[in-house]
């Protein structure tokens, strides 16, 4: 097997890597490959294997030096998640819309009759599965999004609840403002805290007069770009920062 | 990277090479952020990009001379002097580039 025969399975699988790649000074051009679990391939010097779990923590591709070398060193990691609760319309665009980011993505419904192939191809995972038990099976992680779109309490309820016991980069829900409200107050019941509940993204999605479920898709994944990025979301022609993420910012999805 | 594997399978099924360029570092305004990957064929086909289309005519040339047995190569693309001759990038920037066969 090639050393890009083994780099490419760690791609495919959503595996966490680094690819180190001597680009100046001898053996320009040696590479190693270190698996997130140490064990590693190629050539190059195997030394920087232990300079791998740093690279691993700051997510994010970059220049080294080492020993008279300057080495780039390539992360590679699972692309973000989308997991949408709710199997209604904008949740195939939504779908839709991720895959067209390279993100996977994940649809769960408890009703059966909803949560089929036919009414959303463009999901990677379909689950017929209650939100707590699809929280569980997914165990959303820090490069996870999660969008509620059922808008009634006996799934939004442990949606948002579960969601918020995750480290999930982004939590939104679906549904008016009065639904908001009321949902609040039940969750505050529940015995969440005020400050977790302002982790919810409620009603979801930029003020861009979206109406159709792909105009909402496209909102709601914007909103989560901009929280991802730690961006407020406005017009670029209005923004004081930069255009780019600044490459600590957009670290492995979290500020 | 996963977005550039079908048609890198696709070329070399065919038996062609392919060599790789990817942005390693980038200063000020960049186009493509750090890790992003052009992927070109013994056959000068593209598959990705390391800008906005500013620099990959020279990025191909490097990566046809790496294909054709030169070693690996580090470019380095900014507003330069000679970008009335050549190629640039006219958002100010500056962005390193590295080209090597994939193997």
């Amino acid at each position: 097997m090639t050393l890009f025969d083994e780099i490419r399975r760690v791609v495919e699988e959503g595996g966490r890597a680094v690819v180190f790649t001597v680009i100046a000074g001898p053996e320009t051009g040696a590479k190693l490959l270190v698996r997130e679990d140490g064990s590693i391939a190629g050539s190059g010097p195997a030394e920087l294997a232990q300079l791998a779990p740093d690279a691993l923590r700051r997510g994010r591709s970059h220049v080294l030096e080492h020993e008279g070398r300057t080495i780039f060193a390539d992360v590679l990691g699972p692309p973000p998640r989308l997991l949408v609760i709710g199997a209604v319309d904008t949740a195939e665009a939504l779908c839709q819309a991720a895959k067209l980011l390279g993100w996977t993505t994940i649809v769960a419904d408890a009703r059966a009759a909803f949560a089929t192939r036919e009414r959303l191809p463009s999901a990677d995972e379909i689950l017929v599965a209650w939100p707590d038990e699809a929280l569980e099976r997914v165990q959303p992680d820090a490069g996870t999004a999660i969008v509620v779109l059922t808008h009634d309490d006996k799934f939004d309820l442990p949606a948002l609840t579960g969601a918020l016991a995750s480290d999930a980069f982004y939590i939104g829900a679906l549904g008016s403002r009065r639904n908001q409200e009321r949902r609040r107050e039940r969750l505050l019941e529940e015995g969440v805290s005020p400050a977790d509940l302002d982790r919810i993204a409620g009603p979801c999605g930029l003020d861009i007069g979206a109406e159709s479920p792909a105009e909402t898709a496209l909102s709601i994944l914007a909103e989560i770009l901009a929280v991802r990025a730690g961006r407020a979301g406005g017009p670029l022609k209005e923004a004081r920062s930069r255009i780019h993420p600044e490459p600590e910012e957009a670290a492995s999805g979290k500020k | 990277m996963k977005e550039l594997l079908p048609e890198i399978d696709r070329w070399r099924a065919k038996g062609e090479r392919v060599a790789l360029a990817t942005v390693v570092a980038t200063r000020r305004s960049a186009p493509r952020p750090v890790g992003s990957k052009l992927a070109v064929s013994e056959s000068g086909e593209l598959a990705g990009s390391v800008s906005g289309g500013c620099v990959e005519s020279d990025v191909v040339l490097a990566a046809q001379e790496v294909l054709a047995g030169g070693p690996p190569r580090l470019l380095t693309y900014g507003i330069t002097d000679d970008m009335a001759l050549g190629v640039g990038l006219p958002c100010g920037g500056e962005i390193d580039v590295f080209v090597e066969p994939l193997e």
